[in-house]
């Protein structure tokens, strides 16, 4: 189980180049119009980063928030470095009984080291033992 | 909002409307890279008490992009998009996107927007913010 002893740990920095090819799949795949422009949410694709103990598909974890904020747009053909890390974990009460929240930050750069991107994912998994049964 | 110079705070985005499918969220899986088992087996996803197969978060918001990039044209830009997930969404549903604006700010306007399932329930709510080019 994820605790707090997580937040700071980060992924390595993955170098990626935004291929028009796999622009465009995933826009049609979204059902965005493809007008050669990158989705903003094309951002959340970004997953080849791995965060060393951290896995995305822990049992019953959902998606709660998700903010994405550009400095600039991305375009096919550009060159950029990513890496995830983990933010901040903690946990709260709520209606599905006790839950633990981890925000990853994505942030992108590109060769320059500029900010492009930082793209914000906060999942929500219910603590073990302390849901609410649900009946079938 | 074509043409921000003759918008007006309050402008509505064309409402859109979305049904996702199973083949569509297999398709998103593949373009994403996400093959979370909560997304494509209903069995996985009944055991860890989603009570069944839900679509991708980030489907749903690239819904809200396709129905916001209608909106604004090619003269305009996302800069930001922030949106909670309030409700799960499951293969079948019908989700209703809309968005206003709700203030500007030099040459960008700052949006609400949310989208609603057939039972009237909100799905999602968040904000964006629209860049003149």
């Amino acid at each position: 189980m994820i605790g707090k002893e997580f937040i700071g740990r980060e992924s390595e920095s993955v170098v990626l180049k935004i291929r028009l090819e796999e622009v465009r799949r995933f826009a049609e795949g979204v059902g965005i119009p493809f007008n050669g422009e990158v989705p903003v949410t094309y951002v959340g694709t970004l997953l080849q980063a791995n965060i060393p103990g951290f896995d995305l598909s822990n049992p019953g974890m959902i998606h709660g928030e998700q903010k994405i904020t550009y400095r600039r747009p991305l375009s096919v053909g550009d060159s950029l470095t990513y890496k995830r890390r983990i933010k901040d974990v903690y946990e709260r009460t709520s209606k599905l009984g006790k839950i633990m929240l981890v925000v990853v930050e994505t942030t992108g750069s590109d060769l320059a080291g500029e900010l492009v991107f930082t793209s914000s994912s906060t999942l929500i998994t219910p603590i073990q033992g302390e849901t609410n049964e649900k009946s079938e | 909002m074509k043409n921000q110079n003759k918008c007006q705070v309050s402008d509505q985005a064309p409402i859109r409307e979305w049904v996702p499918s199973d083949v569509q969220i297999r398709q998103f899986a593949e373009a994403s890279g996400n093959f979370n088992p909560i997304h494509l087996d209903d069995d996985y996803a009944r055991q860890v008490g989603l009570g069944g197969m839900v679509a991708h978060g980030m489907l749903t918001m690239g819904q809200l992009e396709a129905m916001l990039r209608k909106w604004i044209g090619k003269e305009s830009r996302i800069s930001k998009l922030d949106v909670r997930f309030k409700q799960v969404v499951r293969p079948g549903d019908m989700i209703t996107f809309g968005g206003s604006i709700r203030t500007h700010l030099g040459n960008v306007f700052v949006c609400d927007i949310e989208a609603s399932n057939n039972k009237n329930e909100k799905v999602l709510s968040g904000m964006a913010y629209i860049m003149q080019k």
